[in-house]
């Protein structure tokens, strides 16, 4: 039984990434001259981390990352992007700050609306890598980060694994428009139409603000009471999900599986009303996406980085607690 | 109804001010009445939507989705009653969703800060009364336009939100520090029932509803919200202080978003000032609209926008139980609004014409 695999009681680290892009070295990369002088020079780089919302709740444990890698390594690393998933506001950012650029990291907003942009930056001379999300169309280097498709298809498999492989599922997501969202929900259903006896119901598009996103999942509970199951895609869902089954005294009748480590989705853990959430390890990548720069910088050959994921149980849980 | 104006006239001076119209109807049969209010139109909208989901999908009459329909709206609601207030003086606030974010978040803050429960949540509605004076005095005595000042002010305070959570989730629970007895108060006022039954929010929106059409359509204040939102020349000939009258209204508005964000938080006891309310300006104002409030001032009622809301919550709702995909759904909200004012502009255009 492979699937055993996921019950690992601590932080399964992934180390599968479909990797598009091939290990690269400054060698073959046409770098600016100013930069080329500037590392020659020894001077601190001016490393530049474009995240897609500096306003969502992952924003501080990434600058958290970014900063533990500019003292590290020594660098001036920026840590900037848009208030809110604002395409346009990411892109004229980054056109303003090109020419002070030594190095770029980013998170896109879009991945079609950034990826000319990147390409930009690329031919300017600038090495760009992607972290968090990635931009595969893009001539970005490499990317650290996880696996969207692949994160759904763990959390898919850990619902399979909690319902014993059968039950009616209903998928959860803040925005099922986003490709962050699309990406994690095909995993997810990939991973779930392997069990005959599981079949997924519906998506549940709910909203970002928390009344609303308890207010929709209360909705579809009543629309359909035999669910067995809620599959949360996200951060935000998934505490709003706990709590209607807490609420609603159906705890270990209907199993939540979902994401990230918010402290109502700890707190639920430990209480057993979540079965499993996956954690991203935001603070991870902020750091890579500095340090894979900086690498590149000096020479070294840089490969893709997954930064893996984290699942997260009643059992394991007081690891984050004690954090 | 025209042949009644003279009579109307007449008694005019005696009603109370706002109440030209309603002296004119004060003869006409009470069916005929009914027919020719103004919220007929959304009540009956309102029906035939109630009607359809009743016959399509079992579960829209059962008590627990009524009150769960009732709850879902409430918060939306009471900054209706407010944005109702801001409208008819012929203004606009589109800062109402960060107004929320701000003022629940301030809140959880002070209460994490170990601040008793009423003077934490009086500071919150000092909040939002703050918010609402700064947006009254810059649209007034600023002369900003209220729909660019509220623009301006809708980006400070999601950015001072921001600022005072440093983007982090503000959680309210027993291990960031909130007392439990407090925190069992403090949930209580947002997820608690009334006699074990009616949701604590949809009390608080009833209270909200009932004392803005007190305030709006028997008190001299009220006339006044009318009379400025009408002809703000006129209003000022007549001697009312039109720009008082509108700070009042933004107040208003300012307190009642911070109360509805207070309220959310003890629902969902953590938010994040980036996601809280993000966007819910947008349907404050469809709702006031639907409910046959006029973007240029001087109309509305708080019936109506009781109404407003109820289609937009059961539409909401509805869409869910029916099982309609979520793109689809958008586009089913978007069209609804579209044709609800659609019928109430055309209604009310025949009857006045």
């Amino acid at each position: 039984m492979k699937r055993l695999f996921f019950f690992t009681a601590i932080a399964v680290m992934l180390s599968s990434l479909t990797a598009s892009g091939a290990p690269v070295n400054v060698s073959e990369f046409k770098l600016a001259p100013r930069i080329a002088a500037r590392v020659a020079s020894g001077e601190p780089l001016n490393i530049y981390v474009s995240y897609h919302d500096v306003s969502n709740e992952f924003s501080p444990f990434v600058r958290a990352g970014v900063e533990r890698a500019n003292k590290a390594d020594g660098v001036n690393a920026h840590f900037i992007g848009p208030v809110g998933s604002n395409a346009d506001a990411q892109i004229s950012e980054i056109e303003t700050l090109m020419g002070k650029m030594d190095g770029l990291a980013i998170s896109s907003v879009s991945s079609d609306a950034l990826a000319p942009l990147i390409d930009r930056v690329v031919a300017a001379g600038i090495p760009v890598i992607t972290f968090n999300t990635d931009n595969p169309d893009s001539k970005r280097l490499v990317f650290a980060g996880q696996d969207l498709v692949q994160s759904g298809r763990e959390a898919g498999e850990l619902m399979a694994k909690v319902l014993d492989g059968k039950g009616r599922v209903i998928i959860t997501t803040i925005d099922a428009a986003a490709q962050w969202s699309l990406d994690r929900e095909k995993g997810a259903r990939e991973a779930l139409a392997k069990y005959p006896g599981i079949k997924v119901v519906r998506t549940l598009n709910t909203g970002s603000d928390p009344q609303e996103i308890y207010s929709a999942i209360e909705n579809a509970m009543l629309a359909d009471p035999n669910i067995d199951g809620i599959l949360s895609m996200e951060c935000c869902s998934t505490p709003a999900a706990g709590e209607w089954v807490e609420r609603n005294g159906r705890t270990g009748k209907v199993k939540v599986v979902g994401f990230d480590l918010l402290d109502m989705t700890v707190e639920l853990v430990s209480k057993g009303v979540i079965q499993a959430t996956i954690d991203q390890a935001p603070e991870r990548q902020g750091y890579e996406a500095v340090n894979l720069l900086v690498k590149f910088l000096n020479g070294e050959t840089i490969d893709n980085v997954d930064t893996g994921v984290g699942v997260y149980t009643p059992e394991n849980i007081s690891e984050v607690i004690k954090k | 109804m025209k042949s009644n104006a003279n009579t109307g006239s007449a008694s005019k001076t005696l009603a109370e001010p706002q109440s030209a119209d309603r002296a004119k109807r004060f003869r006409i049969p009470l069916i005929a009445r009914l027919l020719g209010a103004k919220e007929t139109g959304i009540f009956l909208a309102l029906i035939i939507m109630g009607l359809f989901l009743a016959v399509s999908t079992e579960n829209f009459l059962s008590s627990t989705n009524l009150l769960n329909v009732g709850r879902q709206i409430s918060l939306l609601g009471i900054m209706a009653i407010g944005m109702a207030f801001v409208m008819i003086s012929g203004e606009i606030d589109l800062s109402v969703g960060s107004t929320y974010a701000l003022g629940g978040l301030g809140t959880g803050m002070l209460i994490l800060m170990g601040w008793w429960l009423v003077p934490a949540l009086l500071m919150g509605l000092v909040f939002g009364a703050v918010i609402g004076l700064i947006n009254g005095v810059l649209s007034t005595y600023g002369r900003v336009p209220s729909l660019i000042a509220t623009l301006g002010t809708l980006s400070v305070i999601r950015g001072t939100a921001l600022i005072m959570t440093g983007g982090q989730p503000v959680t309210i629970n027993a291990r960031n520090g909130a007392d439990p007895n407090l925190l069992a108060a403090f949930e209580y006022l947002g997820q608690g029932y009334l006699f074990g039954v009616i949701p604590m929010q949809l009390v608080f929106f009833v209270a909200v509803a009932a004392l803005g059409w007190l305030l709006l359509s028997r008190t001299a204040f009220g006339f006044r919200v009318f009379a400025v939102g009408g002809s703000a020349k006129a209003a000022r000939v007549s001697g009312i202080h039109v720009p008082t009258v509108k700070i009042w209204a933004f107040v208003i508005m300012g307190v009642l978003s911070s109360l509805a964000g207070i309220l959310s938080l003890a629902f969902m006891p953590s938010g994040q000032a980036g996601r809280t309310g993000l966007g819910l300006e947008l349907d404050v104002i469809a709702a006031v609209v639907v409910g046959g409030a006029s973007l240029t001032g001087g109309v509305g009622t708080i019936l109506g926008v009781v109404l407003g809301v109820l289609i937009i919550g059961v539409l909401r709702n509805g869409l869910v139980l029916l099982g309609i995909s979520p793109f689809t759904q958008e586009v089913m909200v978007g069209l609804v609004i579209i044709v609800a004012v659609a019928i109430d502009k055309w209604s009310t255009k025949s009857r006045s014409a």
